[in-house]
């Protein structure tokens, strides 16, 4: 029995905040044409968390940089609330694999060097300083510097860093990516907590398929050369709440299929219909 | 650990520590014996208690004070011009890629000239006084602390400028956030190596340009005169001002920079 | 994997290709042409006086004299004799003394700390001492030069080879090497890189060495020249005596980084920030 079905839509009656459309990206290197993203269809609503996985080389970084507003150079559309991404803003924050605090900064520094363009006054800047390293737990080593943290805590201020300014939308490219396996775990659940508590719509991109189904409303599964979506899965509120239920070996193993690895690789033919590229 | 490794420890460290004293002792012994000994010419090689009676007599009666603060003088005067120009022109070279372009490669031929190959120009164009050799100076501090600014704000790691660009900063923001932080290391570093290069330019224009007072003329004095305790109480005077300088040069860059490394 | 190719077109891809070296070459002359312009009117319109700052031609003139009555050459000839002679005693000994101080611990930790503080003592402060001692021939002028190279060399030769990833040396005990193979196998080729630029910074230090000894105690010499044009008065001797230094200095800075391909095509140049 297959409790998984195929879904785009998360709530049926909620405009979509950020809409990808047609998306096509490629680089030029020396001298040939090297796609990187064909045809990526998204929609994703507001508080919606979408995890997107994929082996190396399936563009999942670069759509990233994309719907931040770090390169123009696409054909296709990218919307957030109908208007297409010009540049970046601060409605849209990013957490990158390697923390990139400023490591002349405090915690405390890091965290406000975000707020530098907000419009907010001198206090709520303070204040919301304060609170974002509240709610990642870190309030002992406001005044440390980076040197002084281990990867996971720098992680934790690049997570505060990115959610002060209270985005729209949160991106987190790879983030647990650098850390041993055990602070991976527990970032996890805490990065949950937080996107929750904070009401963000999430864009994760891993290539760790535990984390993508633990964590995600949604996930999307690419495949590579050229870059796109295979097919886009809603998550079951069980498999998000527990590791070893069912519904997360299940979904698992299927996300694992379509990317070729493990035991779900299909060997049938008519089971490998199932595993043609969705549009 | 056995006890007679804790017992060894103590002692093997003290020993590591007391052997670079034991290597100054050394040629201070030499030096002592050499001359007691008469194994070199006493008219060439003086013996440190008469480079001390000199250093006591100079400091008491003498100019020498006069003449360390004079090349002291110049040498700061020097370093402060040659050293600003560079971190203005090495800031711009590596923020204006169109700067790089057209400056660069003028600058990096004009490296290519021997640093000492100015002094008679400049001396001809500033004078022989004090004018030419603070120009002599300036130049030579300038050199490194363009080269490595430069080097500097174009190493800065292209992840910041990124976190710069997703955080908005105004072009203000980056270079006081991020380009100026991230690029102090290398100032640093040029800093430090125009210190040094300064101080060798105070002490070749005044030892070519003999005619004010500083260290340089009391040396020039000293070979001329044929004053070996004189000679060797200017070098010593020397070496010791260079070690001050590189000193306070690490002691300052650990100081300002030590939050940021493991 | 299938990569969607174009084949280029050769006339328009050469053309492109041509167009930034084109651009490069313009700005790289720009700003020397517009000084030498400057330097013409200035010259023409007499804003600065002939004795400060010769006219161009007349410069010119001079390099095209000295050149024909053979001096120039003579001169130049004099300075490479004394800088490859310098030179090579002063990089053998250094790199000589900074293999035994590299390889040696022991020797290293009772003579490293004399020899660093010897070291930051510049030649120049040396010359005048030296001068009484070796006289004003061409020993002083080897001396000199040949010190200057030895201790660039020496401080880069020892850490380089005290600097040697000590995993690799792990990995040579893990072979069961012998030590003569240790520091064939994996000392050498791995201070290479660095030892490589100590010998670059030791020209370079030979370099300003020469024109050091040449411009205070010599007759001959592309420094004597200097210092002969500065006591007539005569810049354009200077200038020009400059201009053959700067020239020599940019090739042998170009050959070095040359042979640094040779010597080690597996590394990238390392950075040379003095």
């Amino acid at each position: 029995m297959n409790e998984i079905y195929p879904s785009r839509n998360f709530q049926v009656d909620v405009a979509p905040t950020l809409e990808i459309r047609h998306l096509d990206k490629s680089f030029t290197v020396v001298g040939r044409e090297l796609k990187v993203l064909a045809g990526v269809d998204l929609s994703v609503k507001s508080g919606e968390f979408v995890t997107i996985v994929g082996a190396s080389g399936c563009g999942k970084s670069t759509l990233l940089r994309l719907i931040l507003g770090l390169d123009l150079d696409y054909s296709g559309d990218i919307l957030v609330d109908g208007a297409p991404v010009r540049r970046p803003g601060l409605d849209r924050s990013i957490v990158f694999q390697d923390h990139r605090l400023l490591p002349w900064l405090t915690v405390e520094g890091n965290v406000a060097a975000a707020l530098r363009r907000s419009p907010l006054s001198r206090s709520a800047k303070q204040e919301a300083v304060r609170e974002q390293i509240e709610l990642v737990g870190l309030t002992q080593f406001t005044k440390a510097y980076p040197a002084q943290l281990s990867g996971g805590m720098a992680q934790r201020v690049a997570i505060a860093r990115a959610l002060v300014n209270r985005p729209r939308f949160l991106l987190l490219d790879e983030p647990l990516g650098a850390l041993d396996a055990l602070t991976r775990l527990r970032l996890q659940d805490e990065l949950k907590r937080i996107v929750q508590h904070e009401e963000t719509t999430a864009l994760l991109v891993t290539h760790d398929v535990d984390e993508a189904v633990h964590l995600g409303h949604r996930i999307v599964v690419m495949q590579p050369h050229p870059g796109r979506i295979a097919r886009i899965i809603s998550i079951p509120e069980q498999a998000r709440q527990d590791r070893s239920s069912r519904e997360f070996i299940r979904l698992r193993d299927e996300v694992l299929g379509l990317l070729g690895v493990g035991t779900a690789v299909l060997q049938t033919p008519k089971q490998a219909r199932l595993v043609e590229p969705s549009r | 650990m056995t006890v007679d490794t804790l017992r060894a420890r103590p002692l093997r460290n003290a020993a590591r520590y007391w052997r670079p004293f034991t290597a100054f002792g050394t040629v201070l012994l030499l030096w002592l014996a050499s001359v007691r000994f008469g194994w070199v010419d006493p008219h060439f090689v003086p013996s440190p208690a008469a480079v001390a009676a000199r250093a006591r007599t100079e400091f008491t009666t003498g100019t020498l004070a006069f003449d360390i603060s004079e090349s002291l003088r110049r040498n700061i005067t020097g370093f402060a011009i040659g050293a600003s120009a560079g971190l203005l022109l090495g800031l711009w070279l590596g923020f204006s890629s169109t700067a790089e372009r057209i400056v660069g490669p003028s600058l990096l031929a004009f490296r290519q000239i021997a640093l000492f190959a100015w002094v008679p120009l400049l001396s001809a164009w500033f004078g022989g006084a004090d004018a030419g050799k603070i120009a002599f100076i300036a130049v030579a501090g300038f050199q490194p602390v363009v080269i490595n600014t430069w080097q500097g704000v174009k190493g800065l790691p292209s992840a910041y400028r990124e976190l710069a660009d997703v955080l908005i900063f105004s072009r203000i923001d980056y270079v006081r956030f991020v380009a100026l932080p991230g690029t102090l290391p290398a100032i640093f570093t040029g800093l430090h190596a125009g210190l040094i290069y300064a101080w060798l330019a105070t002490l070749g224009s005044e030892l070519f340009l003999n005619v004010t007072p500083g260290i340089g003329g009391r040396l020039n004095e000293g070979s001329q005169l044929f004053e070996m305790d004189l000679l060797f109480l200017g070098i010593i005077v020397l070496a010791v001002i260079g070690l001050l300088y590189n000193s306070s040069a690490v002691w300052m860059e650990t100081r300002l920079l030590r939050r940021r490394t493991r | 994997m299938t990569l969607t190719a174009s084949a280029p077109r050769p006339v328009e891809q050469r053309m492109t290709n041509l167009l930034p070296v084109l651009a490069n070459v313009a700005c790289t002359i720009s700003l020397p042409l517009v000084l030498l312009l400057a330097w013409g009117l200035s010259s023409r319109f007499g804003w600065l006086p002939e004795q400060i700052l010769p006219a161009p031609e007349v410069v010119w003139a001079t390099i095209a004299e000295l050149w024909r009555d053979g001096s120039l050459i003579e001169h130049t000839l004099v300075s490479l004799r004394r800088v490859a002679i310098g030179f090579s005693i002063g990089a053998l000994s250094g790199l000589l003394a900074g293999a035994a101080l590299g390889l040696l611990p022991v020797v290293r930790s009772f003579v490293w700390p004399v020899f660093t503080a010897v070291a930051q003592v510049n030649t120049l402060a040396w010359l005048p001492l030296l001068v009484l001692f070796v006289g004003i021939d061409e020993e002083l002028k080897y001396v000199c030069i040949a010190w200057s190279t030895a201790v660039p060399v020496t401080l880069a030769t020892t850490r380089s080879i005290a600097d040697v990833s000590p995993n690799l040396v792990e990995l040579g005990r893990v072979f069961d090497f012998t030590p003569m193979q240790r520091v064939s196998v994996i000392v050498v080729p791995a201070a290479l890189p660095s030892l490589f630029t100590g010998v670059r910074e030791g020209l370079a230090a030979a370099w300003q060495s020469l024109v050091i000894v040449e411009l205070f105690a010599s007759f001959d010499g592309l420094g004597y020249l200097i210092t002969w044009g500065r006591q007539l008065f005569q810049l354009e001797l200077v200038i020009t005596a400059m201009l053959v230094i700067a020239a020599i200095g940019l090739s042998l800075n170009a050959v070095l980084e040359y042979l640094e391909h040779f010597v080690q095509p597996w590394k990238t140049e390392a950075r040379h920030d003095r």
